[in-house]
């Protein structure tokens, strides 16, 4: 089961630069559609791979749905190697993402991120703007019921 | 320069099939929501999760 709190708390202590993006930040926003894992933007420079390699380290993290027993390593080599991370670990489901379909990076959300208080703790969260727009862009059908939702999020709020 | 992507300057005109779509959306639960913190709405969100998570596994089989 994933435990929200303490995987946002890893993150947020760790000083590494994320934002949420995916169904945590719809929940932010205010949708009521439930989610299962944490969907993060993060930063690729080196300094924040180290930060987030370290803090992560003592959830075990490993690939979501892979057999067990396969050469993964979880090091920074691993993750400079890499871009996208869908990971279980022992809070819960987390997916690491490099770069968001038609988002961009880290640095080309953050001017569109906000930054919000959360079980304690104060992280970036993806504006409800751009979290369309983005999910818009990515065009899945998977997506259509989620986008319905954050637009009359946005509705509601012009009320 | 810096690297432009399609979402940065999006304008959200309405999509018809959004629309549709946005005819089942219960209002009611979002409205409740909104007022709400973040906070209180990812702790919302854990609860949901936990009570799905307990309710799963009272119901697999032994």
């Amino acid at each position: 089961m994933t435990d929200f709190a303490r995987l946002l708390r890893v993150l947020a202590g760790s000083g590494a630069e994320f934002a949420l993006i995916g169904g945590v930040a719809a929940a932010v926003h205010g949708a009521a559609r439930a989610t299962y894992d944490v969907d993060v933007v993060y930063s690729r420079t080196p300094e924040n791979i180290a930060r987030l390699v370290s803090a992560l380290a003592p959830l075990e993290p490993y690939l979501r749905g892979a057999p067990r027993g396969l050469p993964f390593t979880w090091d920074t080599a691993t993750v400079a190697a890499g871009l996208n991370f869908t990971l279980t670990t022992t809070a819960g489901d987390l997916d690491l993402l490099g770069e968001v379909i038609l988002g961009g990076t880290y640095e080309d959300l953050l001017s569109d991120t906000e930054l919000v208080q959360v079980f304690g703790i104060e992280c970036r969260c993806l504006s409800l703007e751009r979290l369309i727009a983005v999910k818009r862009a990515a065009g899945r059908p998977k997506d259509l019921d989620a986008i319905a939702e954050l637009e009359a999020i946005a509705e509601e709020r012009r009320r | 320069m810096a690297r432009q992507h399609p979402t940065a300057d999006v304008a959200l005109e309405p999509d018809p099939v959004v629309e549709a779509y946005k005819k089942d959306i219960d209002r009611t639960l979002l409205r409740e929501n909104l007022k709400l913190t973040p906070d209180e709405r990812l702790r919302k969100l854990q609860d949901f999760v936990t009570f799905i998570h307990g309710l799963r596994r009272a119901t697999r089989r032994p």
